[in-house]
C-alpha cells in the first residue's frame, strides 16, 4: 500500500458547479519528492489542501473518493488530528505567522503547545528544527521583523517541528525574492534528502527539474501527465496549455527546428542543455 | 515597530516576579476598593501610597510617572474641568462666569470621579508595564480562559501596527493614482472609501489564510495544552491573592452592614 493514496477523488467547493478536482488517482511512496505543476486554476492549491485535510474539513464542499495518508483516511479523522499526518506550508509567509507570539522561538513552539508536548521535549524539538532549517540565530527576533524568506523558513520550521509524515507545500516561494527563494528551496531540499515525503506545488520548473523525483502536471482539475521530471517537463502536451516550461527546454526545442539540436530527448536543466549543445 | 503597542518593560523586580494572575487580582482589588470606598480622598491616597510605591518597587517609577502625566492626567483633568463647569446641581457657588456657575458640590463630585478614573487607568498601566502580555494570556489560559479569547487579544495587539503600515501603503497607492488627500474636509472624508475597502476586504482574505495557518499548527487540538514558558506561581502568590480576596469581601461586607 502506498504511503499517500488518493482514489477517484473529485471535489467541488461550496456554491460552485464545476469540480476543482476530477477523478484524481495518485499514489506516492514514502520518501518520494513529488512536484505539482499546472497553470493557475488547474487545481494545484486544491490538491494541496486535500492532502493536508483542509478539503473537506475546513472548506466544506463535496468530496468523493478516498484520501489516505499513512494508513489514515481524511473523512474518518478530524482536522486537528490530520495536521499531524500532513503539514501544510502555503504562499504568503506573513499570513502564516500566528500573531500570538513575540519571538521566533515561541512562534515555532506554538504548534507543540497546542498538541500538548511536554516543556522539556518541546525545547529540544524547537532547537533541533531550527538548527535543521538554519534559523537558530533568529530565535529571539520578533517574527514580524523578519524578511519574507526568513518568515517563510520560520513557517516551514513551525510545521516541521510538529513532525508530520508528509510535507505539503503550496508554492512556498511564489512571494519571495531570489535570495528568499534560494533559502527556502535549500531547506526543502534538505528535508527531501533526509527522506521526508514532500509534495510541492511549484512554478519554478528549472528548480523542480533538478531536485524532484517525480512531476505531476495538473490541468483543469485532472492529472494530465505523471512521470519523471524529464518525461513531463519536455512533453509537447504542455505547450499550448499555459504551463511554465524550462527555458533550456524551450531553447533546445527551437534549436531542434533549426537542426541545431541533434539529441533524441530535450533537456530540462542547464547541464543537460550545455552537454547537448557541446556535441552539436 | 512590533513592540509599539506593548507597554511591557523588562526589569528584575519583585513586582515583575509575581504571577500575572496575582497582579491581575491586585489591580482588580485596588480598582474595586477605590471605586466602592466612601472616603473622598481614598482614590487619591491609593495612587500616592499604593501605586507609586509599587511603581518604585518595580523600578519603573519614571515610566509610570511619564504615562501618568502624559496620558492619564490630561484625560482625567479634562473630565474634571468639563464636569465641574457644565454639570449643574450644587448650591454653594464658588464663582460665576457669564451664564456658567461653578458650585463647590459639583467640583467635589467631579474630583471624586476624576481621581477614581486616574486610579483605574494607572493601576492597569502598572499591570501592563510589569507583565508581558503573552505571559498574562498563557497564565490565564492555563487557568481556564478559552485559548481563542487569549489568541484574539494577543494577535490584535500584534496586528494593529501591521494594519497601520498597510493603510499607509494603500493611501500611497491611491495617491499615486491621483487621489486627492490634501483638500477640503469633505473631500478627505470621501477618501475613506477607497482606503477602507481594500483594507477591510484584504483583511477578510487574510483571516481565512491565518485560520488555515493556525489550524495547521493544531490550534483546535483537543489535547491538553502545554506552555513553553514556566510561569511561576509561588505560595506567596497564593497568599497575596487570598489576602486580597478576603480584604475585598470584608470591605464589601463592612459597607453593606455599616451603612
Amino acid at each position: 500500500m502506498a504511503f499517500v493514496n488518493l482514489t477517484n477523488v473529485t471535489y467541488k467547493y461550496p456554491l460552485t458547479q464545476t469540480p476543482a478536482l476530477q477523478n484524481i488517482n495518485l499514489r506516492v511512496e514514502e520518501g518520494e519528492f513529488v512536484a505539482l505543476i499546472g497553470p493557475n486554476g488547474a487545481g494545484k492549491s486544491t490538491l494541496c489542501y486535500t492532502l493536508a485535510g483542509f478539503v473537506p474539513h475546513f472548506f466544506k464542499g463535496e468530496l468523493t473518493g478516498s484520501v489516505e495518508v499513512a494508513g489514515m483516511q481524511t473523512n474518518q479523522s478530524s482536522l486537528h488530528e490530520w495536521v499531524l499526518n500532513a503539514g501544510l506550508v502555503f504562499q504568503n509567509p506573513f499570513n502564516q505567522i500566528s500573531g500570538a507570539k513575540y519571538t521566533v522561538f515561541e512562534e515555532i513552539a506554538f504548534g507543540l503547545e497546542n498538541i500538548g508536548v511536554p516543556r522539556d521535549e518541546m525545547k529540544v524539538r524547537v532547537e533541533e528544527a531550527m538548527r535543521l532549517t538554519g534559523i537558530s540565530d533568529l530565535a529571539d527576533r520578533s517574527p514580524y521583523s523578519l524578511s519574507g524568506g526568513q518568515q517563510q523558513r520560520v513557517a516551514l520550521t513551525s510545521i516541521l517541528v510538529m513532525q508530520p509524515k508528509v510535507l505539503v507545500l503550496d508554492e512556498p516561494t511564489s512571494q519571495l525574492d531570489p535570495i528568499g527563494t534560494r533559502e527556502v528551496f535549500g531547506v526543502i531540499r534538505t528535508m527531501a534528502e533526509r527522506g521526508m515525503t514532500v509534495i510541492m506545488a511549484e512554478h519554478k520548473v528549472e528548480w523542480i527539474a533538478n531536485f524532484a523525483d517525480r512531476v505531476i502536471a495538473l490541468h483543469e482539475g485532472q492529472i494530465l501527465l505523471d512521470g519523471t521530471p524529464r518525461e513531463v517537463l519536455t512533453s509537447d502536451i504542455l505547450l499550448d496549455k499555459g504551463f511554465g516550461i524550462s527555458r533550456y527546454t524551450s531553447v533546445a526545442r527551437r534549436a531542434r527546428t533549426l537542426g541545431l539540436w541533434k539529441r533524441e530527448g530535450l533537456p530540462v536543466t542547464l547541464e543537460e542543455a550545455a552537454e547537448g549543445f557541446k556535441n552539436a | 515597530m512590533n513592540d509599539r503597542l506593548s507597554f511591557y518593560r523588562k526589569r528584575n523586580s519583585p513586582v515583575h516576579a509575581l504571577n500575572p494572575f496575582t497582579k491581575l487580582i491586585l489591580v482588580s482589588a485596588l480598582i474595586f476598593y477605590g471605586l466602592t470606598a466612601k472616603g473622598f480622598w481614598t482614590a487619591t491616597l491609593m495612587v500616592a501610597f499604593v501605586l507609586l510605591p509599587l511603581a518604585l518597587a518595580s523600578k519603573l517609577l519614571k515610566e509610570y510617572v511619564g504615562v501618568a502625566l502624559k496620558v492619564i492626567l490630561p484625560t482625567a483633568g479634562f473630565m474634571f474641568v468639563m464636569q465641574s463647569v457644565f454639570i449643574p446641581g450644587g448650591t454653594t457657588e464658588i464663582f460665576r462666569l457669564g451664564f456658567i456657575s461653578v458650585e463647590l458640590e459639583t467640583v467635589q463630585r467631579s474630583y471624586l470621579i476624576a481621581s477614581r478614573i486616574f486610579l483605574f487607568i494607572s493601576a492597569f498601566v502598572l499591570l501592563l508595564l510589569t507583565t508581558h502580555p503573552s505571559e498574562l494570556m498563557s497564565d490565564l489560559t492555563r487557568r481556564g480562559l478559552p485559548p481563542q479569547f487569549a489568541y484574539v487579544i494577543i494577535s490584535t495587539l500584534q496586528i494593529i501596527p501591521q494594519m497601520q503600515a498597510k493603510a499607509q501603503t494603500i493611501i500611497a497607492a491611491q495617491r499615486s493614482r491621483g487621489l486627492d488627500t490634501e483638500s477640503s474636509f469633505f473631500k478627505r472624508a470621501g477618501l475613506l472609501v477607497p482606503l477602507v475597502g481594500p483594507l477591510v476586504f484584504g483583511s477578510l482574505v487574510e483571516v481565512e489564510e491565518r485560520a488555515i495557518a493556525i489550524e495547521a499548527r493544531g490550534f483546535t487540538s483537543t489535547r491538553t495544552k502545554t506552555f513553553l514558558h514556566d510561569i511561576p506561581d509561588t505560595p506567596a502568590d497564593k497568599f497575596i491573592r487570598w489576602t486580597l480576596t478576603l480584604f475585598i469581601i470584608i470591605s464589601l461586607a463592612a459597607r453593606l452592614w455599616l451603612s
